[in-house]
């Protein structure tokens, strides 16, 4: 892969670091579920029955036994740990179904809506950095644009987009889950902020490499302005995204909840909103988890990007 | 390098705002607005003469006019008073929210850089954890604790924002660290209050200081996406975000409720930002 | 799958990209197609969207049991009998009945000729196996089970005749019996652990549940057999509809948007501020009615100060300006209901229609006559140090149009002097909250067809919960022993004169006791597509009913 020497030991000891890592966030996640679930006020039993239910003392015994809510709450924690390790998400108390078929019906969805804003994102924050570094002028002009978009809160311009689009002018849907004309403002809404966030950064990133030596030795050698910036510093300028991508998907999966509710779209955000409202812990774990989960691959994926779109490496390789 | 090294914000020079007629118009109107909201902040009555809290529901869903300058909502109450009056509780828990955030990156951030590789390692991995939960879900289950007010509130948004902040101070504690201002002032035989008080503080504060200014307008927006949802401050508090959260029923027969709390988040928002910037301007130049 | 909407708008989301992309110039959508109006005869065939805001917990009714799993239940179970909007009791999967003179065993004679979807046969097992469910306390149903609290057994005496044994007489029994909520379904589907009957329970009704999608719909498909309507219906046989797609939409103006988009054919719960559109739009149609029961209230706890005194319940029903409420965030589409029982409810009396209005100088009166007559500096009145503060949870599943209803008795209240604490919280803590006594006011509702909701909500047979935390439907801790002797008497006979006689002393009692702020009746409210026709309103719930309906193609 990279040949600097000692590369293969190095590498497989940054790699069991971040395997550790992984799994030290997935072990705090479902600890912090578990103490803040029980420290709120309510009884699980009355959350796994469901509130209204009339129930008698014969069927409150069988439930505490049956979800071990009689044992010392240390134990009740092993078990919870233990489940988790062995993937045995168990069955939510609001849905009454395996948590596993909840995640597997909710999370395509809030995928889906996470890729899409974050492309979305990028190709704004690329085509406002490239086409505006020209001219000073376009330049700040983009820039104010950009600090303007990246200030606008999520939730509101989801309401505004509802109300521009499909209320007024009724071109696309108000409401669902259903193919690509639903997915479609919501993620507009995710992505312009985050898209006027990444500009900024990138942009910033594009400048400083502008200055750096080796473009004026690429300039030097005859290179066109536009291969100067497309082919050289474009690929330094986008490092400092990438990066930022991976701390955007932990933001846009709670950015999501709102954009969920709003456009009454299926989600684990939205899911995860109800799932605390009635105190499912199974289902507020498995989600949680759920989330840590793609927040590390995001993670493995954007040092590998990073990796791969690091011209410095490539150009040693060379 | 590691994509995970690198910061999140950057601080490095920025380009300013800048207009035809004079470079510094917009610092000169972030500055008029932060005053104004600092002043309903401290002091609404200035701003607004109404009652915040009053309803008349014989006005309610009036649109903009002379009498009510920004409408009234669905319990017939002035925008206006209720945004000015709102002012305070966004600044609070914007501020308390940065204070608490700054307060536990740093608690993070100086034992990772010059604590030694094991507390680095530690650091970085608490860094992981914190960015992989979400505020939102530390807020639901808050809330589901402390049930919905400001105070819960702020810590949700102070420790969601913190490892951003932590991760950015702990880069530039570790760039001080490379850059061997401590190995030379301990060879010079300074103590270590006096690397402190020389090197790390002024090092820390101005970084510090430009993150608080532009932490605050985003911490406000954490805090109203939260309010949205529910989670905010009881009735009749006058919360920006809770605001906009009723309003966005009547938003086709009454769209000012939903919108001017949006406008003052936003522009609050920009405010800070443009303040935030033209603070690391002058520390760049001054610095450098 | 649904072809018609996914043709606009795979066109019409290509075309918005485009639009977006040139920076919102206005140009012409997609062509809507109208179609022709001239079919005044049902058409088989078609699909129908509805579109309603909450979704079921369990999709089986006989499990807890609130609104949203009723008009579910109501378009796949049938029940053993109907009421038509006289209050009278018709046949439907019972044939014929006999009631002993001493009212304890109803003989139902059922229909031979019913099956369930799912293949098993309609017989005595089957009422039996349903009424054992309910009353099962494993089921966990409090709306069911609560109703059948006399129920004592079935007796099977052969295939198709059972024979229902109570404990005590129950007058209101046959009405109970003719709602949703004690739908009959397949035994064999009942057998099944619960969780697996919640997700696709089984019944003989015009539809058969095919798949539900989480926050997203559920689908129904047409059951072919069924010829054993009710005699509310229009007709008899198969229903039009091939499917139903029963769509949740919880934003209510997102809701109306995509009526008014054609992206759904009929919602229910329309929101108030809709209602003047809805009305000037010449493509929609509305279907409205109230629902018998208790109507919205919020119920003062009279277990705990400051309500366990009457005159301070009466001066906080009399802080409370309703009308007002009504009049803002309800547009005056929501009428007052100001006594303890709705207009529709059989045996409603109006004489306790103002029985309480908006009345602050009364109220001040009473508050100084009950000893509250010192305030503290921020206007709230105190007795011997204590505010008179007045706890009020609210659950996170609550509308914002009621959230402001309530905010609205907040501040007038203040100027009486209560200091009224809007608790938001989620809906478990408050439901733990309420279970333990631990409020002042409670909002709810109760909707049942028959004036025996009194007794439900007010007798002191409903105040405890199995003696464990759990809901308890008489929340206002209201325990008056010629009350209960009143309600149960009226369960004794079957005589309308008496009944009317004892039901109007109920009322009078409930409302001189001040137990609720009683705001607007429970309604059912659809807004419907013009090519939609007859879409209907079951009598004794007034739930929706999709099995006449049909749809021009």
């Amino acid at each position: 892969m990279i040949s600097f020497p000692n590369s293969g030991f190095v590498f497989l000891k940054k790699l069991m670091i971040r395997v550790g890592g992984a799994c030290l966030v997935l072990f705090a996640a479902a600890t912090l579920t578990f103490i803040t679930l029980h420290l709120a006020p309510g009884d699980p039993v009355t959350a796994i029955l469901g509130g209204s239910a009339n129930p008698t003392p014969e069927t409150i015994r069988e439930i505490r036994e049956e979800y071990g809510l009689d044992q010392p709450l240390m134990v009740q924690y092993a078990l919870h740990i233990w489940h988790v390790l062995s993937g045995h998400l168990g069955a939510s108390f609001s849905q009454h179904m395996p948590v596993t078929d909840v995640l597997w019906q909710q999370a395509p969805p809030t995928l889906k809506l996470m890729l899409s804003s974050l492309v979305l994102a990028w190709v704004f924050a690329v085509l406002s950095v490239t086409l505006s570094a020209r001219k000073p002028f376009f330049d700040s002009a983009f820039s104010s644009l950009e600090t303007f978009f990246a200030g606008l809160p999520q939730f509101w311009i989801g309401i505004i987009l509802l109300w521009l689009f499909a209320y007024q002018l009724g071109l696309l849907p108000p409401a669902g889950t259903h193919g690509f004309s639903s997915l479609i403002l919501p993620s507009l809404s995710l992505a312009i902020p985050l898209g006027g966030f990444l500009a900024q950064v990138m942009r910033e990133s594009f400048k400083t490499t502008l200055d750096q030596p080796f473009v004026l030795t690429a300039r030097a050698r005859g290179l066109s302005d536009n291969a100067v910036r497309f082919r050289h510093v474009l690929r330094h300028a986008l490092l400092p995204g990438v990066s930022l991508s991976t701390w955007a998907v932990g933001a846009l999966v709670g950015n999501a909840v709102a954009v969920e509710f709003i456009f009454s779209r299926q989600g684990v955000g939205r899911q995860l909103f109800l799932a605390v409202s009635m105190h499912d812990m199974p289902l507020v774990t498995g989600i949680i988890l759920f989330i840590s989960v793609v927040y590390i691959l995001a993670s493995f994926l954007a040092d590998i990007l990073y990796v791969i779109v690091d011209p410095r490496i490539q150009e040693a390789r060379a | 390098m590691s994509a995970t090294n690198s910061l999140p914000l950057s601080l490095k020079a920025s380009p300013r705002l800048r207009l035809p007629a004079g470079k510094h118009i917009g610092l000169a109107l972030a500055l008029l607005y932060l005053t104004l909201l600092i002043l309903a902040a401290i002091a609404p009555h200035l701003l607004a003469h109404g009652n915040p809290y009053g309803i008349a529901p014989r006005e309610a869903f009036t649109a903009p006019g002379w009498q009510h300058p920004l409408g009234t909502d669905q319990s017939g109450r002035d925008m206006w008073t209720r945004l000015i009056f709102g002012a305070r509780n966004s600044l609070v828990i914007g501020i308390g929210s940065i204070l608490l955030a700054l307060s536990v990156a740093l608690s993070l951030a100086i034992p990772g850089a010059f604590g030694g590789a094991v507390a680095e390692q530690c650091v970085k991995w608490i860094f992981e954890i914190l960015f992989s939960f979400p505020a939102v879900v530390l807020a639901l289950l808050l809330t589901a604790i402390f049930s919905s007010g400001t105070f819960p509130l702020i810590v949700a948004v102070g420790i969601g924002a913190a490892p951003g902040y932590g991760r950015m101070l702990f880069g530039q504690f570790l760039t001080i660290r490379h850059a061997g201002f401590i190995e030379a002032a301990r060879s010079l035989g300074h103590s270590p209050a006096h690397i402190l008080r020389r090197h790390l503080v002024p090092n820390a504060f101005r970084p510090l200081l430009i993150a608080g200014a532009m932490g605050v307008g985003q911490t406000i927006i954490w805090a109203s996406s939260l309010s949205f949802l529910g989670l905010g401050a009881p009735p009749p508090a006058a919360e920006w975000g809770t605001m906009l959260a009723m309003g966005r029923d009547y938003i086709a027969e009454a769209w000012w409720i939903t919108f001017f709390p949006g406008v003052a988040i936003v522009l609050t928002m920009l405010a800070t930002t443009t303040l935030g910037r033209f603070l690391k301007n002058h520390f760049e130049t001054s610095s450098s | 799958m649904l072809a018609r909407n996914t043709a606009t708008h795979t066109c019409k989301a290509v075309f918005s990209s485009a639009l977006l992309a040139a920076l919102c110039l206005p140009l012409a959508a997609c062509h809507k197609n109208k179609h022709a109006r001239n079919a005044t005869s049902p058409i088989s065939g078609g699909t129908l969207i509805y579109a309603t805001d909450r979704e079921p917990v369990c999709l089986d009714p006989h499990v807890q049991g609130d609104m949203p799993q009723v008009f579910v239940a109501q378009q796949y179970l049938d029940s053993l009998v109907s009421m038509d909007k006289a209050g009278s009791i018709h046949p439907w999967l019972a044939s014929s009945w006999d009631i002993s003179p001493d009212g304890l065993a109803y003989t139902f004679h059922l229909r031979s000729d019913v099956t369930f979807t799912d293949g098993t046969p309609f017989t005595a097992e089957a009422v039996k196996a349903n009424l054992d469910h309910m009353a099962n306390p494993a089921t966990q149903s409090s709306t069911a089970g609560g109703y059948i609290r006399q129920y004592h057994s079935t007796e099977i005496v052969d295939a198709h005749t059972a024979i229902i044994h109570l404990s005590r007489p129950y007058a209101a029994f046959l009405e109970v019996l003719a709602q949703g909520f004690l739908g009959i379904e397949s035994p064999k589907a009942l057998a099944r652990p619960r969780d697996l009957n919640c997700q696709a329970p089984v019944g003989s009704g015009p539809f058969r549940i095919v798949r539900w999608d989480r926050q997203n719909r559920i689908l129904f498909e047409r059951n072919p057999a069924y010829h054993w309507a009710p005699s509310y219906a229009l007709h008899n046989g198969p229903a039009y509809l091939n499917r139903i797609e029963w769509r949740f939409i919880p934003e209510p103006s997102a809701r109306f948007a995509a009526l008014q988009a054609a992206e759904v054919d009929a919602i229910d719960t329309l929101p108030p501020e809709a209602q003047t559109p809805a009305q000037h739009n010449a493509d929609l149609w509305l279907l409205m009615a109230d629902r018998p029961g208790n109507p919205t209230n919020g119920t003062l706890n009279t277990r705990r100060a400051p309500f366990n005194d009457a005159r301070v319940r009466e001066a906080f029903l009399r802080s409370a300006d309703i009308e007002g409420a009504l009049g803002s965030v309800f547009f005056h589409h929501y009428r007052r209901a100001g006594g303890p029982l709705t207009p529709t409810t059989p045996f409603y009396s109006p004489d306790f229609e103002h029985a309480a209005d908006y009345n602050p100088q009364r109220a001040n009166i009473l508050l100084d006559q009950a000893g509250w007559s010192a305030k503290d500096a921020d206007g709230i009145r105190t007795k011997e140090g204590r505010r008179l503060t007045v706890h009020i949870p609210l659950r996170s599943s609550l509308s914002n149009s009621e959230r402001t209803l309530w905010e609205q008795v907040q501040a007038t209240a203040r100027e009486t002097g209560f200091d009224v604490l809007l608790e938001n919280a989620d809906d478990t803590s408050v439901n733990a909250r309420e279970g333990q006594w631990d409020y002042d006011v409670r909002i709810g509702y109760w909707n049942t067809n028959t004036a025996d909701v009194l007794r439900i909500v007010f007798s002191s047979e409903f105040l405890d919960a199995a003696g464990i935390s759990g809901h308890h439907q008489n929340e206002s801790g209201f325990s008056n022993s010629y009350f209960d002797r009143i309600v149960n008497e009226a369960l004794l006979t079957t005589d309308t004169e008496q009944r009317r006689n004892l039901y109007y002393q109920a009322q009078k009692i409930a409302s001189a006791a001040f137990l609720q702020i009683t705001t607007f009746p429970q309604t059912t409210r659809l807004a419907i597509s013009k090519r939609v026709h007859d879409i209907r309103l079951e009598p004794a719930l007034n739930v929706t009913t999709l099995y006449d309906a049909w749809v021009e193609q």
